[in-house]
């Protein structure tokens, strides 16, 4: 490990040492933003056509790139948006601020440019995939419900963990072990409704970036993907407004500027509805003894965000996220309440110092928390969970010259980690009958640099280190997370690529199912638990085909260290001391993900292939035999496409296809014949964890986008069907024992597929003004 | 937990008004018959077992699947025991045992009984265990609610401290043919060493007798408890990953414990 930390230094050393030379160079720098919105824009190419070579603007829409004083055509170019060329004498620093626009005949939502594959193509990175709101808004989406993280689920390597979840599970890895990010601030239960929508208001948020692999040094803490939500900034031209009215929810999005041009606001919120009806059908039939009161349920959240410019060289911004779920159950017997959701808040300012180094101090504040209220008789009962972090960080990017690009940053977060409260009572009792509150304090303190070094028109290399560490408990636990990726150009438009990275996630859900419930807990690496760890290697290609298509192609392995499961017969429930539930074992998982996406034209969408295998191997679970999660797929299909008619007109359409999940059958019964005063009863025998295989599931989306223009704005009416040919897609298989109508004895026992989700049919009212 | 999954579940079948459910062919993992053991020491009564096999998950069985002929061995002290084979029943308890002998079980907290059964196509199981001593009840209580007719049923003990203690409590009503109205096991972790108290809702009336009991049970046997019942509770819960049933029963299912238990009637009174 030595060398390889010498190797690495030796690395970002040559920039300084090697990456001057006689002739004089100046820097270009400055954002590039939305014409229309003043927005900044995230990964813009901008390309400097005479040398062959160019950069990108970074998750704050910030560029620089420094090359050899002459006279050079800048070519900046971002999906969705027109190309925008502009010629420069270059013998002194530059600042080029640039917006960029729509072009009126271009009416598809997602718009390239002639280049749009060459970041793709000549960048470093590989296995990340990106999607904007205007890709997820088109798409046919559950209830009309418009979701950008269900989006994700689309893309190769990446699969929902259950029918219509949210939950996703990137590369055999688990639901727990993917790092979402909110402007920052970690998300640590990213869903509402139990999980089949996700916290992000789609009419709030700018762009996702998903990272499978190859990650960059600024990211860890998970060992499988990072998802990097950013929330819009505000219109800074003029007070504009969106939303929509749909089968669930409505949303309102409200933005404008502070100060035109040097600041604006975002605000957007969203609420269901169907507790209104609920209510309405309790109390029309309150009278009826026969009636089954529904249950209560709502979520809302809503979104802020303020930025504002100094001057030149500073800019702040705060935003902030609050969301929650409301479920509840209330008769004169008993009463249920059940409360859970996120608060982030995030604080940044932008510095540039010189037109080469940029940073962004960073403070964010995450909380989860869930609570359970319960009361039955005279007893009560309240259970609850959270984590609760203070993180402060600071990142800097420095472009020496035009081969060189240089990433650094150092962050320390607190942590408090309330794992399990639990209280129950009896109304005759002024104490309480038990209690218990196990909490944790941590801290996590990470440095990291990396750097991008263009060896020459062919060959690039991105090299990083990240160290992390962790205090819990008196236990100190560090971690050396080498980064490397690679890229050569075989010709102008194929590009080969390859990268390493490991990670180390020090926190850990306790989640007893597949699917991600409120009521998972996460819990801090100590003594017992140690931290997970992971190395992934990728290789693939990049082929531009024309200027429509992209073609890539990667093949990945991952080893997966210390991962966590629960002894059978666990108790995850009000349990203070979790460790002695958990067992350790390790994982692999390994596959092939083919892509194909059509970038422009009247058509466009992609086609993905998965080819994978994921294990999982325990002492402790299935006799010690290697066993397949439950979300482990070895085809995995996803085709989307969207034709836009006209300008009024746009048909969509996905369909995916997928291995069926692994799931255990059982395979013999036995007779427990008990002790005094309890019947006997059957017991089930499993001989294997998740040895067979659910049906396989497939189901196509289907929707119709209708745009029309009324005096305030922009409409449009977007019908969709889920599920549009009506396939019965396994949910869970239970055993049903039959009886002889005559004897009234068992006869046979009968295997029951159960789905949740036939044909949905929504239709969803959105605007613009 | 269970509770909330299931009103989860009840939830998501809300969201739709279709019928979603069918038969399906699946094919089960292959049969491996093992054989069962059910065998618990009580202070002061004789050996008994019953030995049984499991049958494949989606035979109805027509017959018992007892498994008669095998040579069963417990042994304790340096003497070993055959247990012969027969019907023998316990009145009292009203179960019946396929394996018995006389001897009787000794109060003896400390030493090991091991058991050792070989049936006649050969397979062959052991298993060991320890006797428990009683953890007694302080005491049994009712409250009535605001009405004055309807009543809850409180049995207080007192958890033995500073070491893992597990539990298993039965409340019945009437008398001990019936199921009982509570039945669950629990280990200390919440409670350690504290006055603890298992609570009824407000189910019971004038006139009614509760019979209530605390066993003072083994890891052993509470792993098996919890497993079996996580395994039944995995059939159709889509949330809940099926559990192997933990067994002190080397090579084989089942249960080889003491069992201690201290038992309590009232009967409810204005």
């Amino acid at each position: 490990m030595k060398k390889l930390i010498f190797i690495t230094l030796l690395f970002f050393f040559h920039s300084l040492l090697f990456g001057q030379n006689t002739t004089e160079k100046y820097s270009i720098s400055g954002y590039v933003k939305d014409g229309e919105s003043g927005e900044n824009l995230i990964g813009v190419t901008i390309y400097v056509n005479e040398l062959e070579t160019g950069t990108t603007t970074n998750v704050y829409g910030f560029y620089s790139i420094t090359i050899p004083a002459g006279e050079y055509t800048l070519n900046y170019s971002y999906v969705g948006f027109d190309d925008f060329e502009k010629k420069i004498i270059l013998n002194q620093d530059l600042t080029e601020t640039i917006e960029l626009g729509v072009g009126a005949e271009e009416l598809v939502e997602i718009v390239v440019s002639a280049d749009s594959n060459k970041e793709e193509i000549n960048s470093t990175q590989m296995s990340v995939d990106r999607i904007t709101t205007k890709q997820a808004k088109v798409l046919p989406s559950l209830f009309g419900e418009v979701d950008i993280i269900k989006t994700l689920q689309l893309k190769p390597g990446v699969s929902t963990s259950g029918e219509g979840s949210a939950g996703i599970v990137v590369r055999g890895g688990g639901p727990d072990q993917n790092l979402i990010i909110l402007d920052e601030a970690i998300v640590y239960n990213p869903n509402h409704l139990f999980g089949f929508f996700s916290t992000f208001n789609s009419d709030a948020v700018k762009d996702v970036q998903l990272y499978k692999g190859g990650f960059p040094a600024e990211y860890g803490g998970r060992l499988s993907s990072v998802i990097d939500v950013r929330l819009k900034e505000g219109n800074r031209k003029k007070f504009a407004g969106s939303g929509g009215i749909g089968l669930i929810s409505s949303r309102l999005t409200l933005e404008g500027p502070i100060v035109k041009d040097r600041g604006s606001f975002m605000v957007s919120g969203r609420r269901t509805y169907a507790d209104l009806i609920t209510r309405a059908v309790n109390k029309s039939r309150a009278d009826d003894p026969d009636f089954d009161k529904i249950p209560d349920y709502f979520f809302y959240d809503l979104n802020t965000k303020l930025n504002f410019d100094i001057n030149d060289k500073n800019r702040i911004f705060a935003s902030g996220y609050f969301g929650r779920d409301k479920f509840g159950f209330n008769d004169d017997d008993f009463n249920f309440d059940f409360d859970w959701g996120n608060t982030t808040t995030t604080a940044r300012w932008n510095h540039i110092y010189n037109p080469k180094l940029f940073s962004n101090a960073t403070f964010t504040f995450s909380d989860y928390v869930f609570k359970i209220r319960s009361k039955f008789d005279e007893f009560s009962f309240e259970v609850g969970s959270g984590i609760r972090d203070y993180n402060t960080k600071i990142d800097y990017y420095w472009a020496p010259n035009n081969k060189h690009n240089i990433k650094f940053g150092v962050n320390f977060a607190h942590h408090n980690f309330d794992v399990g409260r639990f209280q129950a009572t009896v109304a005759s009792e002024e104490d309480p009958l038990f209690e218990s509150d196990v909490s944790f304090q941590a801290v996590d303190m990470n440095a990291y640099i990396a750097e991008e070094f263009e060896v020459n028109d062919k060959l690039k290399l991105n090299g990083g280190i990240r160290f992390s560490s962790f205090l819990n408990d008196g236990q100190f636990y560090a971690g050396i997370e080498p980064r490397a990726a690679m890229k050569y150009s075989l010709k102008d438009n194929i590009s080969l690529k390859a990268s390493y990275t490991r990670m180390y996630q020090y926190i850990h859900l306790v989640a007893s199912s597949g699917a991600s419930l409120p009521t998972d807990v996460w819990y801090p690496s100590n003594k017992t638990v140690k931290p997970q760890l992971s190395d992934q290697v990728a290789a693939g290609v990049s082929i531009g085909i024309g200027e429509q298509f992209l073609l890539t192609n990667e093949v990945y392995y991952k080893w997966q260290k210390r991962q966590i499961d629960f002894r059978d017969g666990a108790d995850l429930f009000i349990n203070p001391n979790l460790d002695e539930e958990f067992v350790f074992g390790k994982g692999t998982s390994y596959g092939n993900e083919i892509y194909l996406e059509k970038k422009k034209g009247k058509i466009t969408g992609w086609v993905g292939y998965t080819l994978s295998w994921s294990w999982r191997k325990f002492p402790d679970i299935s006799g010690g035999q290697r066993f397949h999660p439950r979300y482990d797929r070895r085809h995995d299909i996803s085709v989307v496409l969207m034709y836009e008619i006209n300008r009024k007109f746009t048909i969509t359409g996905s369909w995916v296809y997928n291995t069926g999940n692994a799931y255990s059958l059982p395979s013999s019964r036995a007779i427990l014949f008990e002790t005094q005063g309890i019947d006997p009863q059957v017991i089930t025998i499993y001989p294997a964890r998740n040895s067979e295989r659910q049906p396989a599931y497939h189901r196509l989306d289907v929707g119709l986008v209708y745009k029309f223009f009324p005096r305030f704005g922009e409409a449009d009416l977007t019908l969709s069907a889920y599920n549009a040919y009506d396939r019965r897609n396994p949910y869970f298989i239970y055993f049903d024992i039959e009886n002889n109508e005559e004897t009234g004895l068992p006869e046979s026992i009968k295997a029951k597929q159960v789905s949740l989700f036939p044909i949905l049919p929504s239709l969803t009212f959105n605007f613009k003004f | 937990m269970p509770k909330f999954n299931i009103y989860f579940i009840l939830f998501l079948f809300s969201l739709t008004a279709c019928n979603l459910e069918k038969d399906i062919e699946v094919e089960l993992p292959p049969h491996d018959p093992k054989l069962v053991v059910e065998c618990y020491l009580e202070v002061g009564k004789p050996y008994r077992l019953v030995l049984s096999e499991t049958i494949p998950f989606d035979v109805i069985p027509t017959t018992l699947p007892t498994v008669d002929g095998a040579i069963v061995v417990i042994s304790y002290n340096g003497t070993n025991d055959t247990l012969s084979n027969g019907l023998f029943i316990d009145p009292v308890a009203e179960k019946f045992f396929n394996y018995g002998s006389s001897t009787i079980v000794p109060e003896d907290f400390v030493n090991t009984y091991t058991l050792s059964i070989t049936d006649s196509t050969g397979r062959n199981v052991t298993a060991s265990t320890k006797i428990l001593p009683i953890v007694p009840i302080d005491s049994v209580v009712y409250n009535f609610n605001d009405t004055d007719t309807l009543a809850s049923i409180q049995t207080w003990f007192t958890d033995l401290p500073a070491q893992d203690n597990f539990y298993r409590h039965t409340l019945h009503k009437g008398s001990l043919d019936n199921n009982p109205d509570q039945v669950f096991a629990l280990d200390d972790r919440v409670f350690d060493g504290d006055d603890v108290v298992f609570g009824t809702g407000f189910d019971y009336v004038i006139g009614d007798t509760i019979i209530t009991a605390i066993y003072h049970i083994d890891l052993a046997y509470h792993d098996f408890l919890e497993t079996v019942e996580a395994a039944s509770d995995s059939n159709g819960n889509p949330f809940a990953q099926p559990s192997f049933i933990l067994s002190n029963i080397e090579n084989g299912i089942g249960i080889f414990t003491g069992l201690t238990f201290d038992r309590d009637t009232i009967y409810i009174t204005q």
